[in-house]
């Protein structure tokens, strides 16, 4: 932790404001209100239901192409890897994360640190997926954070110190978190990261007081539930009701379907929406049965724990679909005038899905990428048809020291859509969609070794689908499930995606442009090169009577972590650590 | 303190720390050729970390059959030992990559000078990946010391014998998670055991469920059998003779790997670990934890099978 002498100085007066006005706390109603308010940002998705839609139309279509870069501030140190972070910004204070578990206050109007904190990582630490951070939680007077080797972090928001570390996982047995945590009537909710095997996925609540436990929940079947109530711990339930429904033999003790992305939540049904993983191990042959909860979604009672529903959307996942991504509430009138009580999410495998978030029933499902290869659609449940002919990848067991024949299916496992999350516009009734046209080659590789013994592994390898393109920024009409406009990038989109009321559709790309798109037409309106790529996701806010938009800039991820043919269009892309903050000038407000 | 005088002292830490450890200015590891391991006084020996019996801490000391092989070689290169601990990931390719020479991205600058336990296979070393570049091109696989095959300890109280495979379809069997006995028994064999297997986080986790009785066997590697069975004198506890069909790789060699650049210090390291196979000092190192010893099929092919 260092603090500067100007963040010293702006701490104090802070300090002192807060103590005479009794202000600048982040409170339960200002989290619960983030969607309405435009002057703040304070949680994960501009509200929790995660639509990142922001009713602020003084920057709008007619005038974005005056946005005008004000500040720019540089994480430091040679961490220059993978900024997936979505900043936070509460009083003329920006809350941003940097890559490998470091936090930065800095001066909204300047761009001048207040404090910074980095994390200490263990030696010897290897979390499974990459050094990214994606943003912190505001909570009263705190700034709270996830770290790679498991733990939470409080600190106080004006000082940088710490006030509390809770262990959530063991990093040593593969455990991480990445995601942002985010605070539910009053509790701290957070998942975690793991690698392939051995883990289990569990969603946990903290008392952001003092890091105390109050409800744990596996997301595997057979797990045990528990509450925590005066230091006693109560048992609630195993997930699933019990162990061995849809897994064979003990492999549910190590299941996966790691919350890796952390959740939503929604007032209106009083429920957390949280993605699931991919189940352990890799390899589908060793577990038939559909492997609850991997690959899901999970509506989540916020006071115990308890799992109101589930939607699996890959049953019995022999592609690393994984099912992590964000459930978006929304609502929309049907046919007969009645408002249905929605929530949508691209999946990893391709799909789009729009559930009745009260009970978690499919209303609709369709693709959201150019071709899917591994199901031939979905039936009326929302189940995926599959491709039994040539869809799943070999069992490596099959093959007597042989290659073994190498199966083609697309989307590849990095997703149709990886973890960078949609927006959902109020206005125009359309989800913005950052997608990925690739497919992948997967063959069974006998000459593999893994801890200096004979191992069967699988090759693998990522093919673009398209000579000129694999990002795919799509408008989607949840109702009819038809694309209205798609924008194509040359290298694949990894960044979050932001809409407002002034009909702008905002998201980064790897080459490093900031752009800004007609939210109805797609029409490219506004581009900003920021240095490095954009892989975080953009805010607006509005401040002094003037609109802001910052975003984080620093390529990474984990794109640049796989090889072949994708590498090739992304191997010159320089990493950073920077976060950008534009502004509309007040004088270009009416810019005809 | 004088600034002049503190630059120097930051001046001089860092040439200690480039010439001793790692260039940390410049957040890389040291090119530790054969000449600079010699004049450093040591070698940093790649071993993985809680693996009896290849490499272990036991009263706070490495130990362990690569640990002692390791010894052997520094004494013999005339430098102290240093243990550099691997963290497995999930493939060889990326221990070789995080160990022996790139290092990995979250801590740069610690690499092993020599990595031990790396299975050598022409086929693995010569591997491309689908843009035709060589996947493993940055590392030598050199130094065959071992040859390491697969066995089964069973309860001989509840299991009168092994004649093959199927009586697993009856008995519960530990393995290791993700090591080829789990995926051999849970996917192999038309899946019909896989109701039957146990995972556990070790072998030796696996031993202590055979100990209880909450399986009646164990599948793992000759080597961990062996001394997990000299580590419990049970009488109850048998060695299988089966045969284990369509696994695969039956047997594989283990040697060693540095980088490509580090030839020289390879060939030096190459001549030291051969002198140990041939002189009986190899299998005497593998004796003294209660291993039986295969020669690797290289010297097989030179020596003939009489040394066995």
């Amino acid at each position: 932790m260092r603090s500067t002498t100007i963040g010293k100085q702006f701490a104090a007066s802070a300090l002192a404001l807060a103590v005479s006005f009794g202000a600048y706390a982040v409170t339960d109603d200002d989290i619960m209100n983030d969607q309405n308010t435009t002057d703040d940002v304070v949680s994960y998705g501009l509200g929790l239901a995660g639509q990142r839609y922001s009713p602020s139309d003084t920057l709008n279509t007619d005038n974005v192409k005056s946005l005008q870069p004000v500040w720019a501030f540089s994480f430091g140190s040679e961490k220059m890897r993978g900024q997936e972070s979505q900043p936070m910004v509460k009083d003329g204070v920006m809350y941003v994360s940097g890559s490998y578990s470091r936090v930065y206050a800095i001066d909204a109007r300047t761009g001048e640190e207040i404090w910074q904190y980095d994390a200490r990582l263990p030696d010897g630490i290897m979390p499974c997926c990459d050094v990214v951070n994606r943003g912190v939680a505001l909570y009263d007077n705190m700034v709270i954070f996830g770290t790679l080797d498991a733990k939470l972090v409080a600190l106080d928001k004006d000082t940088g110190k710490v006030l509390w570390i809770k262990k959530v996982a063991d990093y040593q047995a593969g455990y991480s978190i990445t995601a942002a945590p985010m605070v539910v009537k009053g509790k701290l909710i957070t998942g975690v990261s793991g690698g392939e095997f051995g883990i289990v996925g569990k969603i946990e609540a903290y008392d952001p007081k003092n890091g105390e436990l109050l409800w744990s929940r596996p997301t595997v079947e057979g797990h045990m539930g528990y509450v925590y109530k005066d230091g006693k711990k109560i048992e609630n339930g195993i997930s699933g009701g019990k162990a061995g429904l849809t897994w064979p033999g003990d492999m549910w003790k190590n299941g996966g379907a790691a919350t890796w992305l952390g959740g939503t939540y929604d007032a209106s049904t009083d429920s957390i929406f949280f993605g699931t993983g991919n189940p352990a191990p890799w390899n589908s042959y060793l577990r038939p049965g559909d492997n609850l909860f991997s690959s899901s979604r999970l509506a989540i009672d916020p006071d115990d724990g308890s799992i109101k529903w589930h939607f699996q959307t890959t049953p019995h996942d022999g592609w690393d679909y994984d099912g992590v991504n964000e459930l978006v509430s929304f609502d929309y009138q049907d046919e007969n005038g009645k408002t249905v009580k929605a929530a949508a999410t691209a999946d990893r495998n391709g799909f789009m899905y729009v559930l009745d978030r009260t009970n978690g029933h499919f209303i609709r499902g369709f693709p959201f990428v150019d071709k899917i290869t591994w199901a031939k659609g979905l039936d009326k449940n929302g189940r995926p048809i599959y491709n039994t002919v040539d869809g799943r990848p070999g069992n490596p067991a099959d093959t007597q020291g042989e290659k073994g024949k190498s199966v083609v299916a697309q989307p590849a496992f990095l997703g149709g859509k990886n973890w960078m999350p949609i927006a959902y516009s109020q206005d125009t009734g359309l989800f913005y969609v950052p997608s990925n046209e690739w497919s992948m080659e997967i063959w069974n590789e006998p000459t593999s070794y893994k801890k200096g013994a004979a191992y069967l592994g699988a090759g693998f390898t990522i093919h673009p689908a398209n000579k000129d393109f694999i990002g795919v920024l799509r408008a989607m009409d949840p109702k009819t499930g038809k694309e209205v406009w798609r924008y194509n990038n040359t290298a694949p989109l990894w960044g979050g995606v932001l809409t407002t009321a002034g009909n702008l559709v905002f998201t980064g790309t790897p080459e490093g442009y900031l752009k800004a798109f007609d939210a109805r037409t797609g029409k490219e309106l506004y581009k900003f090169n920021t240095g490095s790529g954009i892989v975080g996701s953009p805010i607006t806010w509005t401040m002094d009577g003037e609109q802001y938009v910052s975003v984080a800039s620093g390529w990474g991820g984990a794109v640049p972590l796989w090889g072949g043919e994708v590498a090739k269009v992304v191997k010159d892309f320089n990493q950073g650590g920077m976060v950008w903050t534009f502004k509309l000038p007040k004088d270009r407000v009416v810019s005809r | 303190m004088p600034r002049s005088v503190t630059l120097l002292g930051l001046s001089l830490l860092l040439m200690w720390m480039s010439a001793a450890h790692a260039d940390e200015l410049l957040n890389r590891p040291t090119d530790r050729t054969y000449d600079l391991i010699v004049k450093s006084g040591y070698l940093k020996v790649g071993v993985y970390r809680d693996f009896p019996p290849f490499s272990f801490e036991q009263d706070g000391r490495p130990a362990g059959v690569d640990v002692e092989i390791g010894r052997a070689i520094a004494r013999a290169m005339g430098v102290g030992f240093r243990v550099h601990w691997i963290v497995p990931d999930e493939t060889l390719s990326d221990d070789l990559r995080n160990n022996v020479w790139k290092g990995h991205y979250l801590d740069k600058t610690r690499l092993a000078d020599v990595m031990m336990r790396v299975p050598y296979d022409k086929e693995y070393a010569y591997m491309r990946d689908s843009t035709g570049e060589m996947i493993n091109g940055e590392v030598v696989l050199f130094g065959p010391y071992q040859q390491e095959h697969w066995a089964i300890a069973y309860n001989g109280n509840r299991i009168d014998s092994v004649p093959t495979m199927a009586i697993f379809q009856y008995h519960p069997i530990g393995v290791e998670l993700d090591t080829l006995p789990a995926i051999y028994l849970s996917s192999g064999l038309r899946g019909r055991l896989r109701e039957q297997v146990h995972h556990f986080r070790s072998v030796g986790q696996a031993f202590e469920g055979l100990a209880t009785g909450e399986v009646e066997a164990v599948m793992a590697m000759r080597s961990e059998v062996d001394y997990q069975m000299k580590l419990r004198p049970d009488r109850s506890l048998k060695l299988a003779a089966t045969g284990f069909p369509g696994i695969g790789k039956q047997q594989w060699d283990v040697g060693m790997a540095v980088k490509s650049t580090h030839r020289q210090l390879g060939y030096k390291i190459e001549a030291i670990v051969d002198g140990m196979v041939r002189s009986g000092e190899m299998k005497a190192v593998f004796d003294r934890y209660g291993l039986r010893y295969s020669m690797p099929g290289f010297y097989e092919e030179i020596l003939g099978a009489s040394n066995q």
